[in-house]
């Protein structure tokens, strides 16, 4: 069946943005409704999308753009940047018992500064929109840019260590009001916890701890509204409705931690995925280099030869030797690059295909990729070159 | 803009290098700290990501630097600031008694606390690098002349920077906001501290970089001297040759080479080397006119980044004067 979520993952600045919007630009070409959600603060879907700003709400992208690039009447596609100060705020007003306590949350001075800087309250709000949007069912296909994540899936992770986090003994004391009849011992909680408040009290100044209880406030109220809703957008994310794209550079680093996190996957029921290797340089030809260019010697006659067949339509004083000198190091330079990607994404390429993962590659194009139709290059590249496709092959 | 010439990355104590995911920010701190101790400097290289990356770029085959730091070549000592480690630090020397803070960091609740909680691993790191700073050798001179941050990625915009001024203004009085007054005042000491930003010549970093110094010379007020454009390819061909490309493209396809690659394919390698270049060229030059600032462009390595053979050559280039871009 078709995917009705795919998730992007990956760590910075490895192009996740730029495919999870190619994915969606495939998604409409096919007929389907699709939607491209960033979380990302900087605007770069935007660009990539070329609008103008992203609001709260998806923006549908206009019918005249979508048919040149070959979109049929039934298909969509719609952009949107999910504005975390807003998201939070909407949900502290959702969930807040009166409008007191939300105007109290709302002023109090650590959750204006710091409400996503919690850990974990990204994709926290992120998952609440996610499931908002999926319910909506405005979209047949939604495909969601998460924030770089250094390690594999902090996306599904963290907002149930949120969760454990607002459940714990020492948050709860915080934030109920027997955090106040806590400093004055209270016996209802164990001497440790509160022995551990008075020492955070002592070591961050007083009033420190009322602060940060309020802030917590919000967290709290929203939890036991999201709780269950957090279970069901993980069941869906991990059934068969959802597919994990891993987006790799071809960077050694980007590399490994690609490959890590193919091998922590079995730890969890995640509806695979694949990897997508963006920005591989690829030999024009196809296949690796030839040798003569990645290590073998280079003939002085070929270069004569090259040299003759550039002097012969140019004035005589063109330098045609150097310019067959220049034209093989070009070669043999970009010969190289070839033959390191190639090389850095063995591993991952090797493993992808041992564990039954689909795989693809996104070779690097000349220029930028910062327009609708630099988008569906890239979807060419990844669904119309011979790879295996998404959705088709998800899952082992 | 000050009209006065750019003094040496190497004068201040403290210099953070900042910038996206994927940027080459540890690269451009170990460069650094490399051309430092060239220079004579005992220099502090800190790094603040989970996984270790100094010693693998500046001495391959040597064991982990972990909190505690290790001389790793002469003059260059390297760290990584674990902010729970860092925690431990800060609550011995606040509370003296090593049983309590033991305690304190046993309680799981506490650590479960930690680990959601915000803006304080910026903090304390900022907290121990300030730390740091103010330490002496024997003869009273700074222990470190110079202190390299390799700061976390700007994911969450300036939020490593921005939260010793939170603190000051959320946090009334007591212990944390004295300490968060003594970092503030070290980030914003122009004769102390120096940012330095670190982008890519493509589009969206640009973008990126301008939209970061913007915000960091705003909400932060730390001194901004220059930009780092890392992975800037030269030119590929001389200056005579500059339409190789289109020179190949126009060769017969048959004409003859010898073994040499089809003219089509070495018109394809010719215009991917011109295109990387003009890109860059041009969004270099876009960098320095959207900053106003100086740029220092560090060559494109086609072997990669392998080691100390590589942070070598991007130490030279990384110490040369930056130069004002026209736009």
């Amino acid at each position: 069946m078709h995917p009705r979520i795919v998730v992007c993952v990956g760590c910075g600045g490895v192009g996740k943005t730029t495919i999870a919007a190619a994915l969606g630009v495939e998604a409409a070409r096919r007929g389907r409704r699709a939607l491209v959600l960033t979380i990302d603060p900087a605007r770069r879907l935007a660009d990539a999308l070329g609008l103008r700003s992203l609001g709260n709400e998806p923006q549908p992208i206009p019918r005249h753009v979508l048919a040149r690039l070959g979109v049929p009447g039934d298909g969509g596609l719609a952009a949107m940047m999910l504005d975390m100060k807003r998201t939070f705020d909407d949900l502290v007003a959702r969930f807040a018992e009166s409008p007191e306590v939300r105007d109290r949350i709302l002023s109090n001075a650590i959750y204006q500064h710091a409400s996503d800087a919690l850990a974990g309250s990204v994709e926290y709000s992120a998952m609440e929109k996610v499931y908002e949007l999926y319910e909506g069912r405005n979209f047949d296909l939604i495909v969601v840019d998460t924030p770089p994540a250094q390690h594999a899936l902090d996306f599904l992770e963290a907002p149930q260590r949120l969760l454990e986090f607002l459940d714990s003994r020492l948050v709860q004391m915080l934030i109920h009001p027997a955090f106040a009849a806590g400093r004055f011992g209270l016996r209802l909680f164990q001497r440790s916890t509160h022995r551990i408040l008075q020492i955070v009290e002592r070591v961050s100044g007083f009033g420190f701890l009322e602060d940060i209880s309020e802030f917590l406030l919000a967290f709290e109220g929203m939890a036991g509204g999201f709780r269950e809703r957090a279970h069901r957008v993980r069941s869906l994310l991990v059934g068969p409705e959802a597919a994990f794209v891993r987006v790799a550079g071809t960077g050694a680093e980007s590399q490994r931690q690609a490959v890590d996190f193919l091998d922590r996957l079995e730890a969890f029921d995640v509806p695979l995925s694949g990897v997508l290797i963006n920005r591989v340089r690829r030999w024009p030809e196809g296949g690796a280099p030839p040798e003569s260019l990645t290590g073998g010697e280079l003939r002085e006659s070929d270069i004569a030869a090259l040299a003759t067949a550039l002097g012969a339509s140019e004035a005589p004083d063109f330098p045609a030797e150097a310019a067959a000198r220049a034209a093989v190091a070009a070669a043999t330079g970009y010969a190289a690059l070839v033959q390191r990607d190639l090389r850095s994404t063995l591993a991952l390429r090797t493993r992808a295909r041992d564990r039954g993962r689909y795989w693809g590659q996104v070779p690097e194009f000349a220029g930028d990729i910062h327009d609708l139709a630099g988008l569906a290059h890239i979807a060419d590249a990844i669904f119309h070159e011979g790879e295996p496709s998404l959705g088709e092959h998800a899952g082992p | 803009m000050a009209a006065e010439p750019l003094g040496s990355l190497l004068e201040r104590r403290l210099v953070i290098v900042t910038g996206k995911g994927g940027t080459g920010k540890t690269t451009v701190a170990a460069a650094l700290a490399v051309a430092a101790a060239r220079a004579g400097r005992r220099v502090l290289v800190a790094e603040t990501g989970r996984d270790e990356q100094l010693p693998r770029l500046l001495a391959p085959g040597s064991p982990p630097v972990g909190y505690a730091g290790r001389e790793i070549l002469p003059g260059v000592t390297a760290m990584r600031i674990d902010p729970f480690n860092a925690l431990g630090e800060y609550l011995g020397l606040q509370l003296g008694v090593r049983s309590v803070v033991d305690f304190v960091l046993r309680n799981r609740g506490f650590r479960q606390l930690m680990s959601a909680a915000p803006g304080w691993r910026d903090l304390i790191t900022l907290g121990k690098i300030w730390h740091v700073e103010q330490m002496t050798n024997g003869d009273g001179g700074p222990l470190y002349h110079l202190i390299i941050v390799d700061a976390p990625a700007t994911g969450h915009g300036v939020t490593f920077l921005d939260v010793p001024h939170v603190v000051v203004s959320a946090v009334r009085t007591g212990p944390l906001r004295r300490n968060a007054e003594r970092v503030e005042q070290m980030v914003v000491d122009t004769k102390r501290t120096l940012l330095l930003p670190v982008a890519l010549a493509e589009e969206l970093p640009t973008r990126e970089t301008a939209e970061l110094v913007e915000r960091l010379r705003a909400d932060v007020g730390i001194t901004i001297d220059r930009a780092v454009v890392n992975g800037v390819f030269p030119a590929p061909f001389p200056e005579a040759l500059s339409d190789l490309d289109e020179r190949l493209a126009k060769l017969p396809d048959d004409a003859p080479r010898g073994e040499l690659p089809r003219p089509s394919t070495l018109a394809a390698c010719a215009r991917y080397l011109r295109a990387r270049f003009e890109l860059n060229r041009s969004y270099v030059a876009e960098i320095g006119r959207l900053t106003g600032l100086p740029v220092v462009c560090l060559p494109y390595l086609t072997t990669g980044i392998q080691g100390p053979a590589e942070i070598a050559v991007l130490a030279d280039a990384l110490v040369e004067p930056p130069r004002a871009v026209t736009a």
